[in-house]
């Protein structure tokens, strides 16, 4: 990715509306009782477009963002969204993303990671409340919602960053050569 | 130079993973701090626009999801109004016995909002994606006159209490945040214990604590215990109704038993709250 301060504003206003459309408005409809979480996806696509290093600042971002207007503590969930945005940039870097279901597998694949991830760390610090079996079901939803929900974003946001996108770049294009003209000779 | 350019993005990688152990440390368990507050106050804002500009298709995604649970739901209200209206006349002779006793001794007539409390109406702008923090911030803040651990309730029942407070938001942890510990009484048995809840549970909480001895019944109501010792006193104002008793099991084991209920306030579904203020929780 070309990252220009013009690309650079469109990665930030693409992470901040991701994040506010998550507290406003994802979090708060559920289908199957199950409120879908894009932040993993919005990280993993991001990543993919931008590499390892756009992913993890990129992912450090969200989870900064999104602790803050839910006052919880900072660090969980800047620290898992590193750990996707980074993961899906090295995937990026080393495989190809030929194929279109790449991008809404390894969205899907990243939730349910980054949800298992974030559960490990809340336990590691200590909560000692009972967990309950019905929170397996909610990171198997969350992550099917992720695969749906994939694809369109993916496309979207491409479209946004299509100018900094290395592969997009208009090949350069072969001169003609004129014909000479032809003068007679008197 | 591919290696410097390696060793340039693992110089970054390192310093976001420091940065946020960093910020783990400071504020794990400290409460909202000033760069929150400062984020937050700054996003408020576009945080309420969003949240009104996006109800209708919010409205419409959850009215689907309703669809597909009403006819559950149908079989439950007949069972519950069956209930009701067992409870009903006994309910009714009671109201009336509390009246004259109230008259008697001379109380002031107890209503929804507890004596001393003012409500403070909030909308919910912005709730956590994850289920580990039970949370949503509401379009109220200290600037209105909200307060840290002031009680929170909608028309149902309790909903949590105020856990950060910005100039115009708050943030609320609700009954099913696994941080949420409150004392509650089983009526009219008086028999109290401490609510709480499981991660992942939305529609869930259990009153633990509570003596094998004392035989709790399905269909028991829950309210808010509001003790006070003293200078320390609950959070929680007296007789805020919190939830029906659904199943009550004995631990043999055990000397306690385990009861489990249902909150009366629908978690999933909080659009208005209101906030209890002044009544100097403690």
């Amino acid at each position: 990715m070309i990252i220009t301060p013009r690309i650079l504003v469109r990665i930030t206003l693409i992470v901040v509306i991701g994040v506010l459309l998550q507290v406003t408005f994802f979090s708060q409809v559920e289908l199957f009782h199950i409120s879908p979480d894009i932040l993993p996806a919005l990280v993993v696509i991001l990543g993919l477009l931008g590499g390892s290093l756009t992913g993890a600042v990129a992912g450090f971002s969200v989870g900064f963002l999104l602790d803050c207007l839910i006052f919880a503590p900072l660090g969980p969930s800047s620290l898992v969204l590193i750990s996707v945005g980074y993961g899906s940039g090295v995937y990026r870097e080393r495989f190809d993303l030929g194929n279109r279901w790449v991008a809404p597998l390894l969205c899907m694949a990243m939730t349910l990671a980054a949800e298992l991830l974030f559960a490990v760390l809340q336990l590691m610090l200590g909560v000692d409340t009972p967990v309950s079996g019905l929170l397996a079901w909610d990171l198997i939803i969350k992550s099917i919602f992720a695969f749906f929900l994939g694809f369109p974003m993916y496309v979207g946001i491409r479209r946004i960053l299509r100018p900094a996108l290395v592969d997009e770049q208009p090949k350069p294009r072969r001169r003609r050569r004129r014909p000479r003209p032809q003068t007679l000779e008197i | 130079m591919y290696r410097k350019e390696v060793r340039r993005r693992r110089a970054v990688l390192a310093l976001l993973v420091i940065g946020s152990f960093v910020f783990l440390t400071a504020t794990f368990g400290e409460g909202s701090g000033p760069v929150q507050s400062g984020v937050s106050t700054i996003f408020s804002p576009l945080e309420n626009g969003a949240s009104r500009a996006l109800k209708p298709v919010q409205d419409l995604v959850n009215w689907v999801d309703e669809t597909f649970d009403a006819r559950g739901e149908n079989e439950r209200l007949k069972s519950e109004l069956e209930d009701a209206r067992a409870n009903d006349a006994a309910g009714k002779a009671a109201i009336q016995e509390n009246v004259q006793l109230s008259g008697l001794v001379g109380l002031p007539k107890a209503g929804t909002i507890p004596t001393g409390y003012e409500p403070m109406t909030g909308r919910v702008i912005a709730r956590s994606p994850t289920a580990w923090y039970s949370t949503v911030t509401i379009d109220v803040g200290s600037g209105d006159g909200a307060a840290v651990d002031d009680p929170v309730v909608n028309g149902d029942g309790l909903v949590g209490h105020i856990g950060a407070v910005t100039s115009s938001t708050s943030q609320v942890i609700l009954l099913t945040d696994p941080s949420s510990q409150v004392s509650g009484k089983v009526v009219p048995v008086g028999t109290q214990g401490i609510v709480s809840s499981e991660v992942g549970n939305t529609q869930q909480l259990k009153l633990d604590f509570i003596d094998s001895s004392e035989r709790i019944g399905k269909g028991a109501t829950v309210v808010t215990a509001g003790w006070s010792t003293g200078e320390i006193a609950s959070r929680y104002p007296p007789d805020i109704p919190i939830g029906k008793v659904t199943r009550a099991s004995i631990v043999d084991q055990e000397a306690s038993q385990q009861v489990q209920l249902r909150p009366f306030a629908d978690m999933r579904s909080l659009e208005f709250l209101q906030v209890l203020t002044g009544g100097g929780a403690g």
